[in-house]
């Protein structure tokens, strides 16, 4: 009898205890983290066939780091992420630190310096750099529903130094993460779009300017239009955007000859990968076959060829896509890109229902992030994208590259979990 | 007041107004704000979508520079993964009839430079270094001259050719990007001109196509079609470099890999034998500044020929130096006619003998010059000795008398000798295997039969023309009974312990009586031993031998100024196994006969065969 009643009494305990336990988590978005599970998960198995023939098979690490990065994300969670409003400064330069250690005391590879070595392993700062811009602009522009322009100079000002920082490395690939991070976090902080394309408007004149010379002159003229309509001090504002977009041509090819020739190669080859089959053009050409053999419903998994023979070189990080493309083929391509749409989906419903700025802006960092990420890789893997080494989220093997997408989607569950919802997804407060 | 309240009832209308616009503004803001977000994703995803619908269900055909172009992504991939590794199955090999090589296959290596992609370890290279480094190994240029040329092209430049393994050691080791090793396989003949003449030559080029002789007609035996097996191609990573392996992975191993036979095509010839011959044909020809010269040494058994030597002949392995002149890949022995003279009487004697007009006692009177028709025919000695008078038959070949043989023809119906000849099939061809033998030329039936001159030209051996191989075959029928043989080079194939493993045979056909041979082969060794022949004859050896000594027109001339002068000698007369016959074309000179230019040079063959054979002598006196 006591020993029914106390078992009883045992079990009851447990189930609340457990309970309690489990409740600091009962607001988080299940679907979002199964999302990210299941992608960690056949990322290691795409990396296992990839290297299916080699001695060591990084695919367990993956799927270890892959776990170690769910208990920081489940950890993060727990805790309510207005806390890191008080913290974001430290956040600012703890960032700023670790991407000048990586300058000062950095492993050299490939002929850029990004990875530090900490305590045997090898460390990519600047992939946790992201995480640490989101942060800091969100907490910078959280406080007004419409940023006003010092607020974007103020946000262009702070986010200018960990941005120089990994364009110096250099690392262009993260370096255009963190423009894109910027520019979809003022976007989304109710800046004026006008001011955004003023913004972007000297990267694609310097680019146009050499690829279609009248298109630059009409982008110039819509450049000074929007000027003209969207500074207060027209004229001025009119004239400036003219001499800047001029500018940026002269900068644009003061800036080319700053690039190292592998740089310069990447940016070009895409393309026309054949001008040079056997160096640069190589991982393109061979990404692309991979893909094309793959056709609807792919090879099989384990039975790509071009995969299993090695054929793309450094397939498990950069270029994991296209073992997906030809074991999976279409079919296997699509649902994967359903699956990151749907990552994406989750990170803007967060983000437009979250009453909270900062939250909401968490969320839309971290959107941009994943969505920019993917987006570029696979273009790069299917020849529309120059090769600028940024990897698939999740997917991609990389140990700093998996835990701070880990921590960003902690981050972003926090901001579920502890939110308030709108009433109305429209009404901003 | 009125006007005040209307005013403050207006005021919170007009700022409800302003605010549910703002709101509404707002609002519209928001939704804009998330309908771009949304906009940008589906039109990013939307463009991967269709992107990869174009690589993966359209398959495009891309433009590759490297690849055959025409392709599309699939046939690249599957062209990627599999390869043909290709097993080069040599050439056989041309051995002799003591397994000598005379022709065989060997890995030699092209050497074609990229400048464009010099480089170590990815690093450039300066060509300076490069060319340095090439003229040291290649040595047949400065560092100058190959900079030169890595300056006039980029790409594709060959260098050298037919580099041997060091030269490709060393240029491996030097471990440069842009230097690219094609081995392929050349022949060799290593006795370059020694057997130039029977083994022929093949083009130096990747068709390897055969040009002249043995290689010529015996491709089909010792061309062998390459085999090759499909394998998976893929790289190994091992101390962090990237390496190309291949493997059969789910492919059946091709079975025609083990079809493989190191068997070699064996001649009849005998390399020492046909250096000794070559040897005593030059001495000759040295001495007598002749034209050209040809000896063939044929075993009468059979007809496998010993030894074939023409003289000038050339070096296989540099076939490309006689561009001017490619009447020298021609075995004259084999391709050219020529009037046979005296060395034709024992055949004619023999035809006599047969058709049973003459008996071997039988005595004629030499008249010293006899005349037919309109003309006068004369002894080759009657200037110096005359009429002989009654002589017998053998008298008749020690002299070489042409009135004797013109007795003796004439006591034949024409139409019968003409017959005869015939059937000794000087007009038809002989397949021996070196291309272009040409068949032999009698007069015209009708002329033969009713002009007298016709016959009696023939019966001392002019106005008939044919190859010395003919004559060889002939001579051969004196000395092995009767028997006209098929003269032959190949033996067959044979392994590597000399084992026969295919062998032609070959038909024989009589032509003479055995005893009329015998008869005839006693009769020419007198030649040799007290007669015209005396100058091949070697002591205690039993040799049987004609003389032969042909006008020839000279074309720039257009008399009968020139000679050719011919010796064939069978031996041992015991027990005959071997027909020599030594032709030697234009010998200058003052005593420039079948005696003193041709008859040494058998007897030295002779002494050749001697010691290679190991023929015991005859008799010990």
């Amino acid at each position: 009898m006591a020993d029914k009643s106390q078992s009883r009494f045992f079990l009851s305990y447990l189930t609340e205890s457990l309970q309690t336990f489990v409740h600091p988590w009962r607001n988080i978005d299940w679907f979002l983290l199964l999302l990210v599970i299941g992608l960690t998960g056949f990322g290691s198995l795409t990396i296992y066939s990839i290297e299916l023939a080699e001695e060591f098979n990084r695919s367990y690490q993956h799927l270890s780091i892959g776990g170690i990065g769910l208990v920081i994300a489940l950890t993060i969670a727990r805790f309510n992420y207005r806390g890191l409003l008080r913290w974001h400064w430290l956040v600012y330069t703890l960032t700023n630190i670790s991407l000048i250690t990586v300058m000062i005391a950095g492993v050299t590879a490939k002929g850029a310096q990004r990875w530090i070595n900490v305590g045997g392993f090898n460390v990519q700062p600047s992939e946790f750099a992201k995480i640490g811009v989101v942060i800091t602009l969100a907490a910078l522009l959280h406080n007004k529903n419409t940023a006003n322009i010092f607020t974007v100079i103020r946000t262009l000002a702070v986010a200018a130094i960990p941005w120089g920082l990994v364009f110096l490395q250099p690392d262009l690939g993260t370096s255009l993460v963190f423009g894109v991070i910027v520019t979809v976090m003022l976007y989304w902080a109710n800046t004026n779009p006008g001011w955004l394309i003023l913004m972007a408007s000297p990267l694609i004149s310097a680019i146009l300017y050499h690829l279609y010379f009248p298109g630059w002159l009409l982008w110039t003229l819509i450049i000074t239009g929007i000027a003209w309509l969207t500074i207060p001090v027209r004229v001025v504002s009119a004239l400036s955007a003219i001499v800047i977009n001029c500018g940026a041509v002269e900068l644009g090819n003061v800036f080319w000859g700053l690039l190292k020739d592998y740089q310069k190669d990447r940016l070009i080859l895409f393309l026309a990968p054949e001008k040079d089959p056997l160096g640069g053009g190589y991982h393109l050409i061979q990404s692309r076959i991979a893909i094309g053999n793959g056709g609807l419903n792919g090879t099989g998994l384990f039975q790509g060829s071009q995969t299993q023979l090695n054929f793309i070189p450094e397939q498990h990080t950069d270029f994991i896509f296209s073992a997906v493309g030809e074991e999976l083929g279409f079919i296997g391509s699509i649902i994967l890109l359903i699956v990151f749409w749907l990552i994406c989906w989750r990170l803007i419903w967060i983000a437009n229902s979250t009453k909270d700025n900062f939250g909401s802006l968490l969320a839309i960092g971290v959107l941009a992030i994943i969505a920019f990420q993917v987006t570029i890789n696979i273009s790069m893997t299917i020849g529309l994208a120059p090769i600028t080494g940024i990897p698939l989220p999740f997917m991609s093997y990389g140990r700093s590259a998996l835990l701070s997408n880990f921590i960003a989607i902690g981050l972003v569950e926090s901001v579920h979990n502890y939110r308030e919802i709108k009433k109305n997804i429209f009404k901003n407060t | 007041m009125a006007k005040n309240q209307s005013v403050t009832r207006l005021r919170p209308q007009s700022a409800r107004k302003s605010d549910s616009l703002k709101q509404q503004h707002h609002k519209l803001k928001i939704s804009l704000r998330l309908f771009i977000v949304w906009g940008v994703l589906v039109l990013g995803a939307v463009g991967l979508a269709s992107r990869l619908y174009y690589l993966q269900i359209i398959n495009p055909i891309i433009v590759y520079e490297q690849a055959p172009r025409g392709r599309s992504l699939r046939e690249i991939a599957r062209g990627q993964q599999t390869d043909r590794i290709k097993f080069y199955t040599p050439r056989r090999q041309i051995v002799d009839r003591n397994q000598n090589v005379l022709a065989t296959d060997r890995i030699t290596y092209e050497l074609y430079v990229h400048p464009k992609l010099f480089r170590r370890n990815s690093k450039p290279v300066p060509p300076e270094e490069i060319a340095k480094d090439l003229a040291d190994i290649l040595r047949t240029k400065t560092p100058e001259e190959f900079l030169e040329l890595f300056r006039k092209r980029k790409t594709g430049i060959r260098l050298a050719n037919n580099l041997p393994e060091s030269a490709r050691d060393k240029i491996a080791r030097l471990r440069i990007d842009g230097l690219d090793l094609r081995p392929h396989y050349s022949r060799l003949y290593p006795h370059e001109y020694m057997v130039a003449e029977i083994v022929g030559y093949i083009n130096k080029d990747s068709n390897r196509s055969p040009q002249a002789g043995i290689e010529y007609t015996q491709d089909h035996l010792l061309n062998r079609k390459q085999s090759s097996v499909k394998v998976k191609r893929s790289f190994i990573h091992t101390n962090g470099q990237e390496q190309k392996i291949f493997h059969l992975g789910d492919l059946n191993p091709s079975t025609k890999l083990f079809q493989f036979d190191s068997l070699q095509l064996q001649l009849t010839v005998d390399l020492r034998l046909q250096q000794a011959v070559r040897a005593a044909l030059k001495t000759s020809m040295d001495k007598y500044d002749a034209k050209r010269g040809t000896v063939i040494v044929m075993d009468v058994r059979d007809g496998s020929i010993r030894a074939l030597v023409c003289d000038p002949t050339y070096n296989p392995n540099r076939y490309s130096d006689y561009a001017g002149d490619f009447s020298i890949f021609r075995n004259w022995a084999i391709t050219d006619l020529y009037e046979p003279g005296s060395t034709f009487k024992p055949i004619n004697i023999a035809i006599a003998l047969d058709a049973g007009v003459i008996s071997p006692e039988d005595t004629f009177d030499d008249t010293g010059k006899i005349e037919i028709g309109d003309r006068i025919v004369r002894n080759h000695d009657y200037r110096k000795k005359g009429a002989k008078g009654d002589i017998n038959i053998t008298q008749i070949l020690q002299y070489s008398s042409n009135v004797g043989m013109i007795k003796i023809m004439n006591l034949l119906e024409p139409e019968d000798y003409y017959e005869r000849l015939q059937n000794l099939g000087i007009e038809e061809p002989v397949h021996i295997e070196i291309n272009g033998y040409t068949p032999g030329h009698l007069k015209d039936k009708i002329e033969f039969i009713t002009k007298e001159i016709e016959v009696a030209t023939t019966a001392f051996g002019q106005g008939l023309s044919l190859t010395p191989l003919k004559l060889v075959q002939l001579q051969a029928a004196i000395a092995n009974g009767g028997y006209l043989v098929t003269p032959h080079l190949v033996q067959g194939l044979s392994d590597f312990e000399g084992n026969s493993h295919y062998s032609k045979t070959f038909e024989k056909k009589q032509v003479f009586s055995t005893k009329t041979t015998q008869e005839v082969l006693a009769m020419m060794e007198q030649v040799v031993e007290d007669g015209s022949g005396y100058n091949s004859k070697i002591a205690n050896y039993r040799i049987a031998g004609k003389t032969g000594t042909a006008q020839k027109i000279n074309p720039a001339t257009g008399r009968y100024d020139k000679e050719i002068t011919s010796f064939v000698g069978i031996f041992p007369v015991e027990q005959p196994r071997y027909v020599i016959l030594a032709v030697v074309d234009e010998p200058q000179g003052q005593y420039t006969f079948g005696s003193t230019v041709a008859a040494p040079v058998v007897r030295s063959v002779i002494e050749a065969l001697i010691a290679i054979e190991g023929i015991p002598p005859a008799s010990q006196e």
